[in-house]
């Protein structure tokens, strides 16, 4: 019995028709804001990052509470380019960041030297996070540290790079971020066209991310993951190393999170240390459970899905937000484990007549 | 083959186990009885890599393996089968056993893994052997007990390991299951070393081919066929909870 | 009684002054500035700066800062000013003349008014100007704390012994400690720059055993221009030696700043470690207990009369007991569901603790503060220079007080022994007729808590926030880890331990970075022991 229209296929044509079709078109013929281009172009960063955390938790179930700090790391990395790039063109004219005149520094500090270059900021954005995500997890993982342990491990992580990134010291803005970009590779950021081509990146490389997640579950390298975790025991008597795995996928999920990052600053134009704090890294698990964890989709449309709904209750009944959040997150982990992905599975289940697997098949062994 | 040389254990100052000698041949199956307690599990533990030992040598194939990682001793050749049953239950039987099979279990091997005949073959025919073939699209998770036990079995013997550990196999399954296990353990054995933990006199009766070793208290009590063993006025002892705790 | 004693105090002095014929001309004076002519105002605070009373100073000062005024025909200035969400901002009062005094209403609480309830009585610039000579001695009386403690460190070091009466009779009137000593170091060091040699063994001396803020440099100044070689190395030996007392107090205040932070993680960590080692449950929320721990007691200060310190101690066992009814709650209602899922379950926890922060923000805003009981406020003076504030002496011990009863219901009560067996072996306990359930709310209420309890005492520390939960959590989760899973001994071990590292590690970086540092040791330290301090051995305790 094949069916033609499964959620799955509507899953794509609808983002497909909407996102790529829709949006864009209302937006060159003047139905769609430019603001909502922005708006859901930044959307797109954070699912792209949530793939990664559906990876790492979804998939592996090791919880990782830092990942908005490699968020962060690329979006810092972009950030740093765009300001240098535009050097010379701030209020103080000087050759440095205006923050930098700010805080009584007059030459450029050494670190930022690499990010004049586009390629080489790129090339950073992503390396940075990869490298601090293997050594980090291989010292953790190789203490054997999980579970809970982990994510607390992580959460200290959070916490303390959030410290760093807060001083002015440090030379990353403090408590301001880095924001007042002017242009990437000499687009203009507040032109429409830019706003539109970025909205189009951010999706075509959601896409391909998908593409490139969804290879990897399906691989052999995808089943290592679940036998993680469903018993990591098992996987290291059966000659697996656990730890490789285990860091792989880390640095997997600090990159795809770092592409998020590189893809969100521009478009925002702002990027602060409130972005990578432990509560950030947790909202961002929050959405891939509200989605559904070890689904790719679930973690798209969760992404997608809470920050709409914030963006709509924010200018609602912005008093509420927190309790909206704080009691979703309850109800889906108590009630539908599965989240919303989950949820719409289970209703086509029902809607079709079609049993899942367990359904299916004999239940009694007939040996 | 195994080589075990003054191993010895203790969990918080209770010496868990003591074991002077212990050896196993090539091709043999030994089977290991004892109470509750008497540290079965965890010699087991210790020779797969779950436990550290405090003291004492472990000698497999000429190779010394006491503080050696799971992964290493895996790749030795030592493949171990849990008391409860430990697969991958969200897995399809059928993955469950293609990650068991033999093959290189690096990162970048598993992301560009590609499907040879020669493994699909092996799978089919282990699935045959613990007759699991009629389920292998089935999730793990969803197997009956005694299947969940053979499956693992099939896991352990898709390594293609030198020495198999296999730690209360009938545990749980029926009568006609457990004679089943018996003789796929009995084949095994034709070309394995194979080590067993049982309770089940009757099966140990069905598959000690030769040697049957008792442990009581960590220490071993004696060797012998079964027979022998079943015979000893000490063994009988102990299993009837006279144990000589009053004497020591 | 007090009240009508203020109250004679006030409007009979006086008439009693009026016998004093020195001070009546003293008075007369007075009355001249107030309500004379400008000319004879002029006339009459000359003849008050000449006369050299001090007891007039502090009245010349409120004119030269323009902060004299007249309220129930009483000469007053401004004191501090106590800002309130409504109405206009007020002052504290203070009586200039004839006596310098704070006063109070009739109720006999601080006077507060705002400055449209004064009359201000005006001098023109001229007039003032005439002050200008002695406003440094003028502030030496003045109201204002910091002034003093300016006008003292202006006269250090001087060469002339003219002003020494004056010191004297300003430092006679002083009632600040700190500013006694900084007044003596003035003295002396004065002395020491004026006096003939001879003396300067005595003043050094003097200097030396008054140790007031500055004393080191001053020694180390003069012993660089004194050309005499025994009063040189003199100065020399007693500035190094109040150097190195100087270290040993800095160090023993370290100890005690570790021990007191030590005190707090292990007071928030004891409630988790419980928990978790229970339930395997890291509860995200429990900073949000101790949150509503300092909400009880912000509630119950504004309930209860603000005269007394009563409230504080009332709300210590009733933060416990509220704190721990919301613990009980949220464990029947969402975390019993969890237990089998330890990550679900930190995430759930986290959406609690979201909703109850919000529910905090709700209702009482974005910042309160509970008042810190006059008991507590202060410090214990161990030697000079080493001041412990009460109010950590207070946490040291009630964390001190939890850690025993914790210890005492764990180890010496029914309780504690189930508690204990299903932290074991959950199964094996039920089977024994253990009610597990009902175990597992017990030990959430116990848990919260504690965690209340630990919100009540850090209201003696900060202000009262929705987020201040989030402050010390982390910090007390990695204690948890470091400890090992549900061990108390371990949790108090590395509570003390990341306390002192961390102040010992925040003397010499800043804080920041020793808390980056204190993180990868904690890292460097699970290599070698990835289950903490004290962890469970055996078969049973694995996977």
């Amino acid at each position: 019995m094949k069916k033609y229209l499964t959620s799955d296929s509507l899953f794509y044509i609808i983002l497909i028709t909407i996102f790529l079709i829709v949006l864009p078109l209302g937006n060159i013929l003047g139905f769609v804001s430019n603001n909502t281009i922005s708006l859901w172009g930044r959307y797109f960063c954070f699912a792209i990052a949530a793939l990664g955390i559906d990876l790492i938790w979804g998939y592996t179930g090791v919880l990782s509470m830092c990942q908005a700090f490699f968020f962060c790391l690329g979006g810092y990395s972009i950030a740093m380019h765009m300001l240098l790039s535009a050097s010379g063109k701030g209020v103080y004219s000087a050759a440095i960041p205006d923050f930098m005149v700010w805080n009584q520094v007059d030459t450029l500090p050494f670190f930022w030297e690499p990010f004049h270059s586009f390629g080489l900021s790129l090339l950073l954005a992503l390396a940075l996070p990869a490298t601090f995500a293997f050594l980090f997890g291989f010292f953790v993982f190789r203490s054997r540290i999980k579970g809970v342990y982990f994510a607390i491990i992580t959460q200290a992580l959070a916490l303390a790079v959030w410290l760093i990134f807060l001083r002015n010291e440090t030379m990353l803005g403090g408590t301001n971020g880095l924001t007042d970009f002017k242009s990437l590779l000499g687009f203009e950021l507040s032109s429409p066209g830019t706003k539109l081509g970025l909205y189009l990146i951010a999706f075509l490389t959601l896409c391909g991310t998908f593409l490139f997640c969804r290879w990897l579950v399906n691989s052999k390298f995808g089943k290592v993951l679940v036998g993680i975790l469903d018993s990591e025991s098992r996987l290291s008597f059966t000659a697996y190393n656990v730890v490789n795995y285990k860091v792989a996928v880390f640095v997997i999920a600090a990159i795809l999170a770092a592409i998020g990052g590189v893809l969100y600053a521009p478009q925002t134009g702002i990027i602060t240390p409130g972005r990578m704090d432990v509560k950030a890294s947790v909202e961002m698990v929050m959405w891939v459970a509200l989605g559904g964890r070890g689904r790719l989709k679930g973690a798209i449309i969760g992404a997608l899905l809470v920050n709409y709904l914030y963006s709509v209750c924010t200018s609602l009944f912005p008093e509420s937000w927190l309790y909206i959040l704080g009691i979703l997150f309850i109800l889906t982990v108590l009630f539908f484990e599965k989240g919303f992905w989950g949820l719409i599975e289970m209703l086509e289940a029902k809607l079709t007549g079609w049993s899942s697997a367990k359904g299916s098949e004999s239940l009694k062994a007939n040996i | 083959m195994l080589n075990v040389k003054n191993l010895n254990v203790a969990f918080g100052g209770v010496k868990a186990l003591d074991l002077h000698d212990f050896s196993v041949d090539m091709n043999e199956l030994r089977v290991i009885i004892g109470p509750n307690g008497a540290g079965k599990s965890t010699f087991l533990d210790i020779l797969c890599g779950k436990t550290q030992a405090d003291d004492g040598e472990v000698i497999f194939d000429g190779n010394h393996i006491l503080g050696k990682k799971e992964v290493d001793i895996a790749n030795l050749g030592i493949a171990r089968k849990f008391q409860k049953p430990s697969i991958f239950g969200s897995l399809t039987v059928y993955d469950n056993m293609l990650l068991a099979a033999r093959m290189p279990k690096g990162i970048f091997k598993s992301m560009f893994f590609k499907m040879s005949s020669e493994i699909k073959d092996r799978i089919y025919q282990v699935a045959r052997m613990v007759r699991l073939d009629i389920h292998l699209s089935k999730l793990a998770g969803n197997l009956s007990h005694g299947q969940k036990q053979w499956l693992e079995i099939a896991i352990v013997m898709l390594q293609d390991p030198k020495l198999l550990l296999i730690d209360e196999p009938a545990a749980g399954m029926s009568d006609e299951e457990t004679y089943r296990t018996g003789e796929l353990l009995t084949d095994l054995a034709k070309h394995h070393c194979v080590i067993v933990i049982e309770h089940d006199m009757s099966f140990v009766e069905q598959i000690a081919n030769r040697l049957v070793s008792v442990l009581v208290r960590g220490k071993l009590l004696m060797e012998g066929s079964f027979a022998e063993v079943r015979n000893d006025q000490r063994v009988i002892d102990c299993y009837l909870g006279r144990t000589n705790t009053q004497l020591e | 009684m007090k009240y009508i004693f203020y109250f004679l105090l006030v409007f009979a002095w006086p008439l009693s002054l009026l016998a004093d014929r020195a001070v009546n001309n003293t008075q007369m004076q007075v009355n001249t500035v107030i309500s004379g002519s400008d000319s004879l105002k002029t006339i009459a605070i000359n003849n008050l700066i000449i006369s050299e009373k001090t007891e007039v100073y502090p009245l010349l000062s409120a004119i030269n800062d323009k902060k004299l005024f007249m309220h129930n025909n009483i000469l007053v200035t401004l004191g501090e000013k106590k800002t309130s969400d409504e109405g206009p901002e007020k002052f504290k009062i203070l009586q200039v003349y004839p006596e310098f005094k704070e006063l109070f209403s009739a109720d006999g609480n601080t006077l507060l008014l705002p400055l449209s309830e004064l009359k201000e009585i005006e001098f023109s610039r001229s007039t003032r100007l005439l002050l200008a000579p002695i406003i440094p001695y003028l502030n030496l009386l003045s109201p204002e704390v910091e002034k003093r403690k300016l006008a003292y460190s202006q006269f250090q070091g001087l060469k002339d012994k003219a002003i020494l009466p004056k010191l004297y009779s300003a430092l006679a009137q002083e009632k600040n400690k700190e500013i006694q000593r900084l007044g003596k170091e003035t003295i002396f060091s004065i002395q020491l720059n004026s006096a003939p040699e001879a003396t300067h063994k005595m003043w050094i001396d003097s200097l030396a055993l008054n140790w007031g803020p500055n004393t080191q440099s001053i020694l180390e100044q003069y012993a660089s221009s004194q050309t005499n070689g025994d009063l040189r190395a003199m100065a020399v030996l007693k500035a190094e030696e109040l150097q190195s007392k100087h270290e040993r107090l800095r160090m023993f205040q370290n100890l005690f700043s570790g021990l007191s932070l030590g005190s707090i993680l292990i007071m928030i960590a004891l409630g988790l470690s419980i928990v978790y080692g229970l339930a395997g449950v890291i509860n995200m929320a429990h900073g949000e207990f101790l949150m509503i721990g300092a909400y009880t007691t912000y509630c119950i200060q504004s309930i209860m009369s603000p005269a007394s310190d009563l409230f504080f101690w009332i709300s210590l066992p009733l933060s416990f007991i509220v704190a721990g009814f919301w613990g009980f709650v949220i464990e029947r209602l969402i975390i019993r569901h969890l237990y089998s899922r330890p990550l679900e379950s930190m995430l759930a926890t986290w959406g609690v603790g979201l909703v109850l922060v919000q529910i905090a923000r709700s209702l009482f805003g974005d910042l309160t503060a509970v008042r810190t009981p006059a008991v507590l406020s202060g410090g214990w003076e161990v030697v000079q220079h080493l001041v412990l504030p009460y109010n950590r002496l207070f946490i040291i011990f009630l964390s001190t007080f939890m850690i025993t009863v914790t210890y005492l219901v764990l180890y010496r009560s029914r309780l504690g022994l189930q508690i204990r067996a299903v932290t074991q072996n959950r199964r094996m306990s039920s089977c024994l007729g253990i009610e597990t359930n009902k175990l597992d709310a017990m030990t959430f209420f116990l848990g919260s808590g504690l965690a209340g309890l630990a919100g009540a005492a850090m209201t003696l520390i900060g202000n009262v926030v929705p987020d201040m939960g989030q402050t010390y959590i982390v910090d007390s989760f990695l204690v948890v880890v470091t400890g090992g899973v549900g061990n108390i001994a371990g949790s108090i071990v590395s509570g003390f331990g990341i306390g002192f590292l961390f102040k010992i590690l925040e003397s010499f970086f800043q804080a920041v970075y020793g808390k980056v540092l204190i993180l990868t040791l904690i890292i460097l330290f699970l290599q070698y022991k990835p289950k903490g301090l004290f962890p469970d051995k055996g078969r049973i305790g694995e996977d």
